[in-house]
């Protein structure tokens, strides 16, 4: 169920607190604790850029909201933007109706400061491999009833028949490489689609993204 | 000194016990001595499929127990000099025996022994850790099937963390018909998924179902082609390097079928 008062949402560039107007601090606090457990998985490390609709917290207001995020859930506030609640929203990933793909272009980025994990080994199923401070190469196969997850992307310099979860702390300019690709789930951000039944290796490299009509797409793979 | 060799699978039914039965026999008429190891307590197989189990005195759990000598526990098979049995208890559970206590048993059995065949239990629980606890070798048997394989696999995982090397694969009830019509995956398409060494494919063979219920292994069937996949895997086994034959049906039609299927 959606949070009336306070609400986290991945982008293209990272995570989004969208406060809404009109209420005391106490209820943002109490409505973010809230939001904050709804989270299946841990938010440590990650940023969020906080957008206020107005009217606005107060300045002190909003430094204590950024030190009690620091220091109660260890997440890094990036930036803070005022909303006028009239004016158009921003693009919401689950309005796909209103969202367009304007920041593929810088997509590369965030990809410049992230670290990679090198897994030299092929993933068997019931391995998981979690990486999400960053991207995953694995020298190897990621069998049927395995995982990987990253915070970016991911690499498979093989066959992958296994759940792959790339953008898991909402990058959603990650993508899922592999060489032969038949996986089962993939996941990109709060995006997820299954293969087709039965879908067999095509014998060339693949590329899993989200593509302009806010689907995964998959799709040859020529060049980053 | 001997080696330990635990025979595992994950999933079950696809032909442990029968392949520890089996490769038993085959290496003692080979002239090794051997032991096989029943590890699937409170549910062992590995007696009646050799025909022992009314020769049965003691188990490993008397031995574990210290009620008798190891040597005492152990069955000898009378149709081939060399080969012994050391049958699970029937009242325990597998919690009852720690993998400590298993490594113990087969580290004394390899020293007086040139092979110890440990039959796993299905499953990745207690049963597997204690059955491949004292194993410095693997043998999967998996069956070309995708429930099989995916079991498979997860076991080659654990047996790699246990760093358990060589694992290699055992291929077993495998149909060169079906193959031949598309309908089941063949070696290269499950060696592609699994990444280990083959050491066997043994054919689809109704022989086994009138042996194990006979409670004699089939290798004794010399016409038998699974008793020929066994004594080759065997031979194998001691090192002799024979080629795997190729066991797809080697038709015209069914060819011509394959390569269609294939570049579709």
């Amino acid at each position: 169920m959606a949070n009336p008062i306070v609400t986290l949402r991945a982008y293209r560039d990272g995570l989004h607190l969208i406060i809404k107007p009109r209420l005391s601090i106490a209820e943002v606090e109490e409505a973010i604790q809230q939001e904050i457990s709804r989270m299946n998985r841990p938010l440590v490390g990650t940023s969020v850029q906080i957008v206020l609709k107005s009217p606005v917290l107060e300045e002190e207001e909003i430094s204590l909201l950024r030190s009690k995020l620091q220091e109660d859930y260890n997440l890094t506030v990036r930036g803070i933007d005022v909303v006028d609640d009239e004016s158009v929203s921003p693009p919401i990933a689950a309005a796909p109706t209103t969202h367009s793909i304007s920041q593929t272009a810088d997509a590369r980025a965030p990809r410049n400061s992230e670290p990679s994990r090198i897994i030299p080994h092929t993933i068997r199923s019931g391995q998981t491999e979690e990486f999400p401070q960053g991207s995953l190469i694995i020298y190897g196969d990621v069998n049927s009833g395995s995982e990987v997850k990253a915070g970016g992307d991911i690499v498979v310099l093989g066959t992958l028949r296994g759940n792959a979860y790339a953008g898991m702390n909402g990058r959603l300019s990650a993508v899922i490489i592999a060489m032969d690709f038949a996986p089962l789930q993939l996941q990109i951000g709060n995006y997820a689609c299954r293969s087709p039944v039965s879908q067999e290796p095509r014998g060339y490299a693949e590329i899993a993204r989200i593509g302009a009509e806010d689907v995964i797409i998959v799709e040859k793979f020529d060049k980053f | 000194m001997g080696k330990v060799i635990v025979v595992t699978s994950g999933k079950g039914g696809v032909g442990k016990t029968t392949s520890t039965a089996n490769l038993g026999t085959a290496l003692a008429l080979l002239g090794k001595s051997v032991v096989v190891v029943d590890a699937d307590v409170g549910l062992r197989n590995l007696d009646i499929v050799m025909g022992l189990e009314s020769r049965i005195v003691y188990t490993s759990m008397d031995v574990i127990e210290k009620q008798c000598e190891l040597a005492k526990a152990l069955v000898r098979d009378r149709r081939v000099d060399g080969l012994m049995l050391l049958a699970a208890s029937q009242k325990n559970n597998k919690d009852d025996i720690q993998p400590e206590q298993m490594k113990a048993i087969c580290d004394k059995l390899r020293t007086t022994h040139d092979f110890v065949l440990v039959d796993s239990p299905a499953g990745i629980e207690r049963g597997f850790s204690n059955a491949s606890a004292g194993a410095d070798e693997a043998i999967v048997v998996t069956t070309p099937d995708v429930s099989a394989i995916r079991d498979a696999d997860r076991i080659i995982g654990l047996l790699q963390n246990a760093q358990i090397e060589p694992i290699n694969l055992v291929l077993n009830r495998f149909s060169a018909q079906l193959v031949g019509n598309g309908s089941m995956m063949d070696q290269a398409d499950v060696l592609d998924i699994l990444n280990i060494d083959l050491i066997g494919v043994v054919p689809e063979d109704s022989g086994v179902i009138t042996s194990t219920n006979r409670g004699i292994p089939l290798v004794y069937e010399d016409a038998s082609p699974g008793a020929q996949a066994y004594m080759r895997i065997a031979r194998r086994l001691t090192g002799q390097r024979i080629p795997i034959p190729d066991l797809e049906d080697k038709g015209l039609f069914n060819n011509i079928v394959k390569w269609f299927t294939r570049n579709r």
